[in-house]
């Protein structure tokens, strides 16, 4: 369905209907829609496929200020054909439902890529100057309900190992009417370490609960299925078998096979006033079990909610995120912070250079226009240590990159809070 | 060719029991309560919130059906309020005139009686009333600018329907002037 919008009939005779009303600016306003559910208020605007499609962040400032307005056709059709153009989507169509509130209404797009489409982009790039170069390169093709995703990478900023190679994913699209989706995965990596973290490894107090030392590479095979339970509820189940290949390479390699369950929840509000609210959580259990062949017994469990406020040029955001692993976990489950994520300013391997098995982090940011503000508070620790809480405060710029703006940029120095020096940190990236 | 003739007579739907006319205040208006074309991918459309015009034109033919002595164009825009689960018509040549809170039928018969001729223009004698309805294909290239006028509806009504494009065909049976109930 493509939203049409239909202008003020022109003046005109109809075989003896002559004459035509004379249209003043009210006129006007009640013809530019024609749509009886014009006087309902958008509630959300999301993709029915439940897929994160990569849009400009004007398109996305579009779809933010259509949130809260009236229902427009022309404004929804306007959007469609961006949407349409960036995506290179064979149509971008419109549905309107009830939304939760009394007369509200849902917008739910519906983007058909049925011609096929190869789409190349550089979904992430960071610099750190602890840290260094992290980067994704990504290049994705979907005919139909089918989507082939491949991406070549390299990240000295997530996890404690630094790895680099291929991600190649598998997804079929909109089965039972959209409402489930299957998807196969295969990683392969090839991973490094920083000397702290072999030191860690080979010292006298390396944590009990690692439960593999240092590994050269590994591999993974992830097959899994996402639910829409209630929209914008989403359940996604399957398993991951991860082989970790030792580096003395006549070592046996150490399998790491596990059930993996994400529960998400993403929502955006926006009320008559313009205040515009979004939730975003997810709490995701990997559990590495004998039941599937898997050497290394653990748990891990993570909880993420992320808040945003913001209202005309003003935002609040608040994160807050917290992890636990029971057993004897590999070092790529194993949580850090002071990345360019979490706890900015601070130096993941001086926090702990094996990673923990516990985690809990907090962060506020403030924005007015570009400008951001940022507190972050965490601690990374093993369930044997005591939890030893880090600070840091930051500020930067955030926007679009004009021709690149389909990812917002960001340029920060961050200044971890610790007594008797201040060691600036700058991060710079896009895609964030 | 066969293909072809198959697709069209699959969108064309021909109500069996035919128009009846009537006249009032110096107009010929038409009723077929056999006649819903607020159906199939239309009626999907709006249930999912668009609104979705339709075509209308009247014809009245006078000593042979393809004597068309009067004709009335008017296109309808139907909407399906998704909380009142209710439809709305507005007639866009003047969108004054509108129906609120319908039941589908209640909202094909709004554009019924919102499409007539004037009786001064017809002709004493046998007479044969037709009407057509399309919707129109959101890909269409609606009029731009101004808006529609008549001569869109004209040149729409000109050409024939696509296959993949709704339509509906009823005429009435003949008919006096002089005989129809005021």
């Amino acid at each position: 369905m493509r939203f049409v919008l239909i202008p003020v009939l022109a003046a005109c005779a109809l075989l003896g209907q002559s004459g035509a009303p004379d249209t003043d600016s009210a006129d006007e306003q009640q013809a530019s829609d024609l749509n009886v559910n014009s006087r309902y208020t958008i509630e959300s605007i999301n993709f029915v496929d439940q897929r994160e499609y990569k849009l400009s962040t004007s398109a996305l400032e579009e779809i933010r200020r259509l949130i809260g307005a009236k229902v427009s056709t022309e404004a929804l059709d306007s959007l469609a054909q961006r949407i349409r153009a960036e995506l290179r989507a064979h149509e971008v169509t419109f549905k309107i439902a009830r939304g939760e509130a009394p007369e509200a209404v849902r917008v739910l797009i519906h983007v058909d890529r049925a011609a096929g489409v190869v789409d190349a982009s550089v979904p992430k790039l960071i610099y750190n100057s602890l840290q260094g170069f992290s980067g994704v390169g990504e290049v994705a093709a979907t005919a139909g309900p089918n989507a082939l995703t491949v991406r070549m990478l390299r990240d000295s900023d997530t996890l404690i190992e630094r790895y680099s190679g291929i991600q190649a994913r598998y997804d079929r699209l909109e089965l039972a009417g959209g409402r489930i989706r299957l998807g196969f995965e295969f990683d392969a990596y090839e991973d490094q370490y920083d000397a702290s973290t072999l030191a860690a490894i080979g010292s006298a107090s390396r944590p009990s609960s690692l439960g593999a030392g240092a590994y050269g590479s590994r591999l993974n095979y992830e097959p899994s299925a996402t639910f829409v339970l209630a929209e914008p509820l989403t359940f996604t189940t399957g398993l991951s078998f991860e082989q970790l290949n030792s580096i003395p390479t006549a070592a046996r390699p150490v399998s790491a096979n596990a059930v993996i369950n994400t529960l998400r929840y993403h929502q955006r509000w926006l009320d008559a006033g313009g205040n515009k609210q979004e939730l975003d959580a997810g709490y995701s259990l990997r559990a590495a079990t004998t039941a599937l062949a898997s050497g290394l017994k653990y748990t891990r469990h993570l909880a993420q909610a992320r808040y945003l406020y913001s209202r005309d040029a003003q935002s609040v955001e608040v994160n807050l995120v917290a992890g636990a692993i029971f057993g004897q976990a590999p070092l790529f489950e194993r949580f850090a912070l002071g990345d360019s994520v979490m706890l900015l300013g601070w130096n993941k391997y001086n926090l702990d250079p094996v990673g923990g098995n516990r985690l809990a982090y907090a962060s506020v940011k403030y924005g007015y226009h570009i400008m951001r503000v940022f507190y972050d508070a965490g601690s990374v620790w093993d369930q044997a240590s005591p939890a030893a809480v880090k600070q840091s405060v930051g500020v930067g710029v955030s926007g679009g990159l004009g021709v690149f703006e389909k990812g917002a940029f960001l340029l920060a120095v961050a200044f971890p809070l610790r007594q008797g020096q201040v060691t600036p940190v700058v991060i710079a990236g896009m895609n964030f | 060719m066969a293909l072809l003739l198959s697709m069209e007579l699959g969108a064309m739907s021909v109500s069996t029991q035919g128009l009846v006319p009537h006249q009032a205040s110096g107009e010929l208006r038409v009723t077929d309560p056999a006649l819903h074309f607020l159906t199939g991918k239309s009626l999907a459309l709006l249930h999912d919130g668009a609104a979705v015009p339709f075509d209308f034109q009247l014809t009245v033919a006078s000593g042979s059906k393809t004597n068309v002595v009067a004709r009335s164009l008017e296109r309808f825009m139907v909407s399906y309020d998704v909380w009142e689960e209710k439809f709305s018509v507005v007639r866009v040549r003047d969108f004054r005139k509108s129906g609120m809170r319908l039941s589908a039928s209640s909202a094909e018969a709004w554009c019924l009686e919102n499409i007539f001729v004037p009786t001064g223009a017809l002709p004493a004698g046998q007479l044969w009333a037709h009407l057509e309805i399309r919707s129109v294909e959101s890909k269409e290239p609606l009029a731009a600018g101004s808006g529609i006028n008549l001569a869109t509806l004209i040149e729409i009504f000109s050409r024939p329907s696509r296959p993949e494009q709704d339509h509906w065909s009823v005429e009435s049976a003949p008919f006096q002037l002089v005989s129809l109930k005021q």
